[in-house]
């Protein structure tokens, strides 16, 4: 467990950069509570809010595609797997880390929405709870492009990533609503999109667990490729 | 003497997913001693760092086994006991002790026990004065050094060093050199592949010359050494002097002959009255025997492919 959460901030340190740009993002969501009167504006506010929650989903993916790659290109994975670090502790460690990143997003993004929207009276708790949906998305979403990058370029897995998640979602409108608690990303974020100041909220959380579940089994797949794979030869 | 690495048979294919499979290693066979310093030769693309690579399970073999310190390759609990130095060496910027500590944590350290072994390492290197600067502005040499130092962080039993030296200046390569005569002094085994066969003359106990994947040669550095046919007859012979103030004069001979030779020779030398000093058989170079086994190796390929 040392070994995933040593790895995990070893990636969150690595990436310390794009997030920190992406925190600024919201920050700048937070200057616009200083600057314009919100109680006018209510939609408008709203709308970035949901724009910065999908930024969110979109950098989850990069990072989880990515992140493989780049160690192997940099040939720094080589000294970390040649610790005692098993491969599936090595991947864990990096969905781990990518949740961190995405953890400090969401947080960044509910504080700011607590003040922004939370005073022009969208409901606190269905905030946190929307916070919470986002959470389970970038993981879920970070879950299938680390699998993906396990045996593809970070190109190629990204666009697989956009096929897998938005497949289900695609398959829902034609099959069945069964359909929508296969790789929930598109419904957690649905839940997210149809977020409103007026009307009433409920919270799913066995949505949220349900794709904590499903992004656990993926990363275990994950795994479980990456420790069959050579990890040393030419890249592409 | 126990085995702390061991390659049975392995072979290891390339398949790309477009062109002909590369053949990296084949039927490789090696053994490892405990306490020994062993040298890995080879020109470039002979399978040596492929070979590193499988001991340090980044890669798993086609076919064949191996074995390191009691346990298949690839298990990550037998890495605990394995300090590794990839050639080229990759790190993260961060200040070197915070490094170094990473990587020991990341091998089971914790607490004063890792800050502890995190600046015995620094210091092996001798580079504890830079223990708060950033890696990432050090030069590739020292960069090189806290590449060995991280491999040290967990006291070894065995250390894997591919290339540890090549980009040292030749103080620092004293210094490598001194750390692995200690290292073997406190009885660890090293596993050094290095291009610079002076080094490896000096350092190794036993050394192994892999061309094209497939083990050319296998011995004792000493024996590789002195395993030459020549043999160098150093002889006396007293003859007149052309000196005013001095009868004779001694004429020291310095001949080189073939083992078959010898007998011939010497009966020659004494028949003509010189006296035998020594007879020796002809040092050579380590890099004489690697060009001589990588010929040996490019006209057994080319006869087979006639």
């Amino acid at each position: 467990m040392r070994g995933v959460l040593l790895i995990a901030s070893n990636f969150a340190r690595e990436q310390r950069w794009p997030i920190l740009l992406l925190i600024l993002g919201v920050l700048a969501l937070a200057l616009m509570g200083l600057t314009v009167d919100l109680q006018k504006q209510q939609e408008d506010a709203l709308f970035l809010f949901k724009e910065l929650s999908i930024y969110g989903i979109a950098f989850s993916v990069f990072f989880g595609g990515s992140a493989i790659n780049t160690e192997r290109r940099s040939r720094r994975i080589l000294a970390v797997l040649s610790k005692s670090i098993s491969r599936s502790q090595y991947v864990m460690g990096l969905l781990a880390g990518v949740g961190l990143a995405a953890g400090l997003y969401c947080f960044t993004l509910g504080i700011t929405g607590t003040w922004l929207l939370g005073d022009i009276g969208f409901s606190r708790s269905h905030l946190w709870f929307l916070m919470a949906c986002l959470l389970a998305a970038c993981l879920l979403a970070a879950s299938v492009s680390v699998l993906y990058s396990t045996f593809l370029n970070p190109f190629l897995a990204t666009i697989a990533t956009a096929l897998t998640l938005t497949l289900p979602a695609g398959t829902t409108r034609f099959a069945g609503a069964g359909w929508q608690h296969v790789l929930p990303v598109h419904t957690l974020m649905d839940v997210v999109l149809q977020a409103a100041f007026r009307g009433d909220w409920v919270a799913d959380w066995t949505l949220v667990a349900l794709s904590l579940v499903q992004a656990a089994g993926i990363c275990g797949l994950a795994a479980w490729i990456f420790t069959s794979r050579d990890i040393a030869v030419a890249l592409d | 003497m126990s085995s702390v690495l061991q390659f049975e048979q392995v072979s290891k294919v390339y398949r790309p997913w477009l062109g002909r499979p590369v053949t990296a290693l084949r039927d490789f066979s090696l053994k490892v001693e405990c306490g020994e310093i062993f040298g890995f030769l080879g020109p470039n693309g002979a399978g040596k760092t492929t070979a590193i690579h499988l001991v340090m399970g980044f890669m798993q073999p086609s076919s064949g086994s191996g074995i390191l310190l009691g346990r298949p390759f690839g298990d990550a609990h037998s890495r605990r006991r394995v300090g590794f130095l990839a050639e080229n060496v990759a790190l993260y910027h961060r200040p070197a002790a915070s490094l170094v500590k990473f990587y020991g944590a990341l091998n089971g350290l914790r607490g004063a026990e890792l800050d502890r072994r995190a600046a015995a390492a620094l210091d092996a290197v001798q580079l504890t004065s830079e223990a708060r600067r950033n890696v990432g502005k050090f030069s590739r040499g020292m960069a090189q050094r806290v590449g060995l130092a991280q491999a040290l962080v967990n006291d070894p039993e065995l250390l894997v060093l591919d290339e540890p030296t090549s980009a040292l200046d030749p103080i620092a390569r004293v210094v490598v050199r001194e750390l692995l005569l200690k290292l073997r002094g406190e009885g660890k085994s090293v596993f050094l592949s290095s291009h610079l066969l002076s080094e490896v003359e000096l350092v190794c106990d036993r050394v192994a010359i892999v061309v094209k994947g497939r083990l050319m040669r296998l011995g004792r550095t000493a024996d590789l050494l002195h395993s030459s046919e020549q043999m160098r007859i150093l002889h006396r012979r007293i003859v007149a002097s052309d000196s005013p103030t001095a009868t004779t004069r001694m004429q020291l001979q310095d001949e080189v002959v073939s083992r078959r030779e010898l007998p011939g020779a010497l009966q020659r030398i004494w028949s003509a009255g010189d006296e035998v000093l020594s007879v020796n058989p002809m040092q050579r170079t380590m890099e004489e025997i690697f060009l001589e086994v990588t010929a040996e190796a490019e006209s057994a390929d080319q006869a087979s492919s006639a």
